[in-house]
């Protein structure tokens, strides 16, 4: 006879997770074995047990009691901001999110720029010097904002895993956001620069910083165990400071 | 989910209060009862139905409708739940003990019941409270969500932002340590 696990007996019992056949061979096992019947009984006596404990039930009043506490902090008046002065406007320019938008885009059309430079010197008489030189200042260029990126999604990972407080989670959610873009960005340029090695670790990074750029706020345990742990079972956390310090040790080369 | 309440979803999402609060009044009691099988705590439930609803309010815009309003609810409730938790340091859970409702589990335990097995039921109910209040904050979780929710294990999954495998272990071992509770009574 095919043996049959408690966990069979469960799901089989909940009627998920199981495939017909499965629940077919299970309930086969069960007519033909009084021992298999009596592990089925202690198992639902379990659960009988526990259908007889009280359902809790909320107060009469309830219902009234948490509008009245809800409707203040739903529908409460938007304070009026007060008006920022130009160190605070600068500030919010230079907000990381923005700042890691602006750069991207920056380095993307600097590597466009560069390339189409290099082919338009190269493609009447072709120039290697010229080239190499156009192609060297490219790819310098890109390491060195792909390791600033990379440093600010070490930072996305640590807050998220480590930190407790909604706020800065919230916060972190909006650099996640900002992130992804950069990411994609950054992994376009890459691969035109032929680092493919590079491009493939940048798209790998983009569902982590997705996931966590579209986590629902109260999720937040969730997360943070759920991360700490894929963090734990994968080295991405050392490759994102690895490949930073390789394109930073790539930079010194250079320069 | 009716049309009406698609309807008052629409305009809670514009901002309606009356709406939110048709929305409230319809949904919680059930999101009162799951939060208080995942806390073991009225007070603490009563909290995090408040902050569910609270956040459901704020993202009431990303609500595609593809899961029931009540499912996409709860999945608020039972993480905003487990936060409370959280925020309170409690990793074990302790049931309110010897409230009024002792008799009455009894009596669906054992129906004819007579003083001994009165007492027994109420000695197995001690034990089954004792053991969901032992049970990880995962365990009685993904439980609560498959047993008395009625989930599958694919929403759970989805709830606890977890793959289904953990979700499942979590359910056998929560259904274990039941069973284990329950053999010295026989």
């Amino acid at each position: 006879m095919i043996p049959i696990s408690d966990e069979d007996l469960i799901l089989h019992y909940y009627r998920d997770g199981l495939d017909p056949a499965r629940i077919t061979q299970i309930e086969d096992a069960l007519f033909a074995s009084e021992a298999l019947r009596e592990r089925q009984a202690t198992m639902l006596r379990a659960l009988d047990a526990v259908d007889a404990l009280p359902t809790p039930v909320a107060d009469a009043d309830f219902a009234a009691r948490l509008w009245q506490q809800l409707e203040p902090r739903l529908f409460e008046r938007a304070p009026i901001a007060p008006r920022e002065s130009w160190r605070d406007r600068l500030r919010a320019w230079v907000n990381p999110p923005q700042l890691a938008w602006m750069a991207a885009t920056c380095v993307v059309a600097f590597a466009i720029g560069l390339g189409f430079y290099a082919g338009r010197q190269s493609a009447p008489a072709p120039d290697e010097i010229a080239q190499r030189r156009a192609d060297d200042a490219a790819v310098r260029v890109l390491d060195a904002y792909v390791s600033a990126h990379l440093r600010a999604t070490e930072g996305v990972l640590l807050t998220a895993s480590n930190s407790d407080s909604a706020h800065l989670l919230d916060g972190n959610r909006e650099l996640a956001a900002s992130l992804v873009d950069a990411n994609r960005l950054y992994a376009r340029a890459a691969t035109r620069a032929g680092n493919t090695q590079l491009a493939e670790f940048l798209r790998q990074l983009e569902p982590v910083l997705m996931s966590l750029a579209n986590q629902a706020p109260s999720a937040a345990i969730q997360v943070n165990e759920g991360l700490r742990d894929y963090l734990r079972t994968t080295d991405l956390l050392f490759q994102v400071r690895a490949t930073q310090a390789r394109l930073d040790r790539n930079g010194e080369r250079r320069t | 989910m009716t049309d009406d309440e698609a309807r008052w979803i629409a305009k809670a999402g514009e901002g309606d209060a009356a709406a939110f609060r048709r929305l409230v009044d319809a949904h919680s009691g059930a999101l009162f009862r799951v939060c208080a099988r995942v806390t073991g705590d009225r007070a603490i439930a009563e909290d995090a139905v408040q902050e569910a609803f609270f956040n459901a309010y704020r993202h009431l815009r990303d609500f595609d409708g593809r899961a029931a309003f009540s499912t996409w609810l709860h999945r608020i409730g039972v993480n905003a739940a487990l936060e409370q938790l959280r925020r309170r340091g409690r990793g074990g859970i302790a049931l309110p003990e010897g409230d009024d409702d002792d008799e009455r589990t009894a009596e669906v335990v054992e129906v004819a019941a007579g003083p001994e097995r009165t007492a027994r039921s109420a000695e197995i109910r001690r034990d089954i409270e004792a053991e969901l209040a032992r049970m990880s904050t995962l365990e009685r979780t993904a439980f609560v969500l498959r047993h008395h929710e009625g989930q599958s294990l694919e929403d759970i999954s989805m709830t606890l932002s977890l793959n289904i495998g953990p979700c499942k272990q979590a359910i056998f071992r929560a259904v274990r340590k039941l069973r284990a509770a329950l053999d010295p009574l026989g």
